[in-house]
């Protein structure tokens, strides 16, 4: 660890499949470096809003900021972290106003489009930051791309996957499902076994996107301009997840705090599977009547008669247009070490981020690392989501369809009809209704 | 007004003459006046007009900029004009709004309606209660007080979620407490009113210290002697209340209830944290509805400034109809 | 609390017409035990309803986060001082306490000094304007802030008041006055004029009888407004969230949403921290509802 972290100012610039290999602690880091840009010439205060988890995730990034002013002495970071639930309307009130925005923003992935379409955002194309592009994960990288110019560089990225315990799938003698139908069975074994509920699906928008894509389906078809919301696929998805519930396979979801009744009921061993993202791990983890990270399963979401697919999701860097050009160089600089293979090897390994690097899932520390691994697959196969300027916009709709169907019992085509006509309305009145 | 000096006011009756004696007269008022009235000016009155403005327009944030501009971080940049610029709509935003084409108005406003008369009869009745128990002499009364005005003190998101929490259908005490006495657990938030139900609890729950502080101060102004006077005559409690406490509380009463009507009609954090409009937007009132409307993902400010005027239009008709009630008893304002 | 009351300030009124009452003065008539009962017995329930789910609060103050939201309902779980130790020393807590008690303490002393002096001129003087002016202040509660912060950035970010306490306290104000107004010319109504005319005879102007004989009556308006202003400022989160951009400036309300990421919620330093941001708040009641006794009585005393 301590080996990698010394070298990771210099070796931010190098080619990385280079720096991995190379980085054994050996000295040819200053005169590699030097040639380029003098660090210390580079004088600037900058400011970043972290959106990240104040408590648990906000120290790496204390600490990797302390590692760049080792090697960058005169770039001031001002290091804000900002709730995240209210981070993009603080921003976008200050961007419109042009006062008070700053310098560097840690964006979920859904943010990119939308604020690059309004102006707010550097196009990064032709700065260092883009000059490794392959590098990136493609999936991750293309949530920043908004009409052909790249406006963010990945941070971390995630996706939905299914989560178990494994003393109660052990328990039950039942094998890891792949299909839905797989984890109907599963569920239901587990209930008549143990008594234990099997699964708890959460009533969200968000999370019933791996039943439609398990079936082929999608929100919306960005490429044709159609809502594609009310396809029978996705009505198909929907019955599958309704069928869960009302086969009792999984819990009755509650209509407000879904996710934490969940969340809860899942530490503390009352149900055996749920679908969720790699952000719970340590949550899971420290949860003292669960039994450590080693009790925990992972898997990819299981598959519909079509696909296994959960929906990407995920933080990207962003610098604000609203910073003046001359300290455009330091912010590029803060970014590219932000960002570089071994920063995302650090977050991997401290807080189970996964990278959005090719080259860091390289990293030994990464690939030892049992979470990241297991995730790499989920990440890997994670569906694009439409990154399109109102793509934030489909879940509000979404979710009133997943408490209709899955909570108050109605049919889902009729919900998802409703979904589509609203999309039609107020999100993307352009776009031609199936 | 410096139009008005080369004339000397040939009928007496000039306007700057006129305007030099009001002055003589009020200057003292108006000064008294005059810090409240410029800031409210600059902050409330300019956006409420320009909200107006907006209103009749098809604003959002995507479109109310002539031309959108692309900085590269390597230098340069590129302005576009806006494909689809802003223009005046006249009244498209009131007709989509009104006739359900784009959010649900009918039925957050019937929700509102309820939530309000709720919660403002409830506060009013409940605090007035309070104010005439702890105005009386009694022991503990200073401890009384502070207990029950804390759930003003606490911060209002925290003790949403505390009710939320109290209610949850799996985790919850309320549940947990039906199942003691042999009662099923009850989905409440999976229902439109027993969702409403919980956050008007919640409401009322926070908002009755508000009414209880403020009708304590006012039974302070009713002379005790009054009471003295009415017990030596041999009214009875109830009459000396009718009599005597409840047109003495009448300034104060009118001035809570018409803002507290106002406040609770405008009360966005309990509905939004605490049934977060579920059931699937059942539960959600006007501003709680309208921000979501408008500010998720790109911001539509031309239909939150529609919904902003519709409800200021609602209140306004509300606060004639309540003024031209109590001018008919004899109040005036 | 009757000795409070008479150490008001003297009023150079001689003719007040309210008449003067012992200190002690008897209460009338005695209240029976079944009285006593019922009326200790309603409080005490209400009492009850109003700190239940602050115990709730509470209790989840001293248990660690996992044991918060659990499938088993505890009063006490591994108890521990951990999240207040957090809360304390570990975030910018005190400063963000320092920024609220400056914030609240200036809309308080700003907010009660406008809101009187705007009622006193409602309910005293006959001025052009007068009624409009009322009715503009209920027309400044009805638009909903939601759609207001947008447009006030920009009009903050003009004047250069983004991230300054001032943006604060002058946006709490303009929620404050117009209801601390109303109230306070509601209050002044109820205190005679003739009052008033005295004081102008004893050749007093409109500002001095305003402060040396009117406010000293209105002594528990001013109390109910000033803790009202207060607690506005005190719990306010929408514009703080706006307008505040560095961990210095932020006041607690706001400062508290740092346990909210986003996935779960911190509710073990939540509920700590709401505490001690309640307590106070509660202080500042205690001293408030000290001067909630009869204004009118007490000045008369020294008539």
């Amino acid at each position: 660890m301590r080996r990698i972290t010394k070298g990771i100012a210099a070796l931010a610039s190098v080619t990385l499949a280079f720096s991995i290999a190379a980085c054994g602690g050996d000295k040819k880091e200053e005169s590699t470096e030097a040639a380029k840009v003098d660090p210390a010439s580079l004088s600037a205060e900058l400011t970043w809003w972290d959106t990240s988890d104040a408590k648990n995730e906000g120290p790496a990034f204390k600490e990797l900021i302390s590692k760049f002013n080792q090697t960058y002495p005169n770039v001031k970071i001002n290091y804000q972290s900002v709730p995240f639930g209210d981070a993009q309307n603080k921003f976008k009130t200050a961007a419109a106003a042009k006062t008070g925005a700053p310098d560097i923003l840690r964006a979920e992935v859904a943010w990119v489009p939308e604020f690059a379409s309004l102006g707010y955002l550097y196009a990064l194309d032709g700065s260092e930051l883009l000059a490794d592009e392959a590098d990136y994960l493609e999936a991750p990288l293309a949530s920043n791309k908004f009409d052909g110019k790249t406006y963010g560089v990945p941070q971390v990225t995630d996706s939905l996957a299914l989560l178990y315990n494994k003393e109660l799938v052990e328990k039950a003698g039942v094998t890891v499902p792949k299909t839905w139908a797989e984890l109907k069975t599963a569920a239901q074994t587990i209930k008549s076994k143990t008594g234990t509920d099997g699964l708890y699906v959460n009533a969200a928008g968000y999370f019933t996107l791996p039943f439609m894509y398990g079936e082929g389906g999608d929100v919306v078809d960005t490429a044709s301009k159609k809502i594609t919301v009310n396809s029978e696929q996705n009505v198909a998805g929907l019955k599958i997840a309704k069928d869960l519930i009302d086969s009792g396979a999984s819990v009755k979801p509650s209509a407000t705090d879904s996710y934490g009744t969940m969340m809860t009921l899942f530490k503390e061993k009352k149900v055996a599977f749920i679908i969720n993202g790699p952000w719970e791990v340590n949550n899971i983890k420290t949860a003292p009547a669960f039994g450590g990270v080693e009790n925990l399963g992972i898997a990819p979401v299981p598959a519909g008669s079509a696909k296994a697919a959960a929906p990407i999701g995920g933080h990207n860097y962003v610098i604000w247009s609203g910073v003046p050009q001359e300290k455009a160089p330091a912010a590029v600089e803060f970014v590219k070490f932000l960002n570089s293979a071994e920063s995302q090897a650090l977050l991997a390994e401290k807080l189970g981020l996964l990278p959005t690097r090719k080259s860091a899932y390289e990293v030994d520390a990464v690939k030892n690392n049992a979470v990241v691994s297991a995730f790499k697959p989920v990440a890997e196969a994670a569906a694009s989501r439409p990154w399109i300027p109102e793509g934030g916009q489909f879940f509000g709709p979404l979710d009133q369809m997943a408490t209709e169907v899955l909570i108050q019992n109605k049919d889902p085509k009729a919900s998802l009809d409703a979904v589509a006509e609203k999309y039609k309305a107020e999100v993307v009145p352009a776009y031609s209704a199936s | 007004m410096t139009t008005v000096t080369a004339d000397p006011a040939p009928s007496g009756a000039g306007l700057l003459p006129k305007l030099r004696r009001s002055w003589d007269k009020h200057w003292s008022a108006w000064a008294m006046v005059v810090p409240v009235v410029l800031v409210m000016a600059v902050l409330i009155f300019y956006p409420l007009i320009n909200g107006v403005w907006i209103s009749f327009t098809d604003q959002t944030e995507a479109n109310q900029l002539a031309e959108i501009c692309t900085k590269s971080i390597t230098g340069g940049e590129v302005c576009k004009e806006n494909p689809n610029a802003w223009s005046f709509v006249g009244f498209d935003n009131y007709v989509n709004i009104l006739t359900g084409k784009i959010g649900e108005f009918w039925l957050w406003a019937g929700n509102t309606l309820v939530w309000t008369i709720a919660g403002v009869t409830f506060h009013y009745g409940l605090g007035l209660g309070l104010a005439v128990m702890l105005h009386r002499q009694i022991r503990f009364r200073g401890l009384y007080r502070v207990l029950l005005v804390l759930p003003w003190a606490v911060p209002a998101f925290i003790s949403a979620f505390a009710w939320k929490f109290l209610f949850n259908e799996r985790l919850g005490l309320v549940n947990s407490l039906l199942n003691a006495v042999g009662i099923d657990s009850v989905a409440w938030f999976s229902e439109r009113w027993s969702a409403l139900l919980v956050a008007i609890l919640t409401n009322i729950w926070l908002g009755v210290p508000f009414m209880m502080v403020a009708l304590l101060g006012g039974l302070q102004s009713i002379p005790e002697e009054l009471y003295e006077s009415a017990e030596i005559d041999g009214a009875s409690a109830w009459q000396r209340f009718r009599a005597i406490t409840l047109p003495g509380l009448r300034p104060v009463s009118m001035t809570v209830i018409l803002l507290g009507t106002i406040w609770t009609f405008n009360m966005f954090p309990i509905i939004f944290l605490v049934t977060e409009g579920q059931p699937a937007g059942q539960t959600e009132i006007l501003v709680t509805g309208a921000f979501r409307a408008a500010f998720e993902g790109i911001r539509n400010y031309s239909l939150a400034s529609t919904y902003g005027v519709l409800i200021l239009s609602i209140l306004l008709i509300f606060s004639v109809f309540y003024r031209r009630v109590l001018r008919k008893q004899g109040e005036v304002w | 609390m009757t000795q409070m009351a008479t150490s008001a300030p003297v009023t150079p009124a001689a003719a007040v017409p309210v008449s003067p009452a012992p200190l002690n003065r008897p209460r009338r008539g005695r209240r029976s035990v079944g009285m006593s009962v019922l009326l200790h017995g309603t409080l005490i329930v209400a009492s009850l309803i109003a700190i239940g789910p602050i115990a709730w609060v509470v209790l989840s103050s001293f248990k660690p986060g996992y044991a918060v939201q659990s499938t088993e309902i505890t009063l006490v779980k591994d108890p521990t001082l951990a999240n207040y130790e957090y809360v304390l020393f570990e975030t910018s807590f005190p400063t963000w306490f320092l920024n609220s008690v400056i914030v609240a303490a200036l809309t308080m002393l700003i907010g009660i000094f406008c809101s009187a002096t705007t009622g006193y001129a409602l309910s005293r003087f006959n001025f052009p304007g007068r009624r409009p002016l009322m009715m503009v202040f209920l027309v400044t509660q009805m638009f909903p802030v939601a759609i207001l912060i947008v447009p006030i950035y920009t009009i903050m970010a003009t004047l250069g008041l983004i991230n300054t306490l001032p943006a604060l306290v002058i946006a709490y104000l303009t929620i404050a006055v117009p209801f601390c107004a109303w109230m306070l010319k509601g209050y002044f109504d109820s205190i005679p004029t003739s009052l008033d005319e005295a004081a102008s005879l004893d050749g007093c102007g409109p500002f001095r009888t305003f402060y040396r004989v009117i406010l000293p009556l209105a002594r528990p308006a001013i109390a109910v407004t000033g803790f009202y202003t207060f607690l506005t400022a005190w719990g306010e989160v929408a514009y703080a969230s706006a307008f505040m951009q560095t961990d210095d400036k932020f006041t607690l309300a706001y400062g508290l949403q740092q346990f909210v990421p986003q996935f779960n919620a911190q509710w073990e330093y939540l509920t700590a921290a709401a505490v001690l941001v309640t307590i106070p708040a509660g202080i500042v009641f205690l001293f408030a509802q000290k001067h909630l006794v009869s204004g009118l009585t007490a000045g008369g005393t020294k008539g």
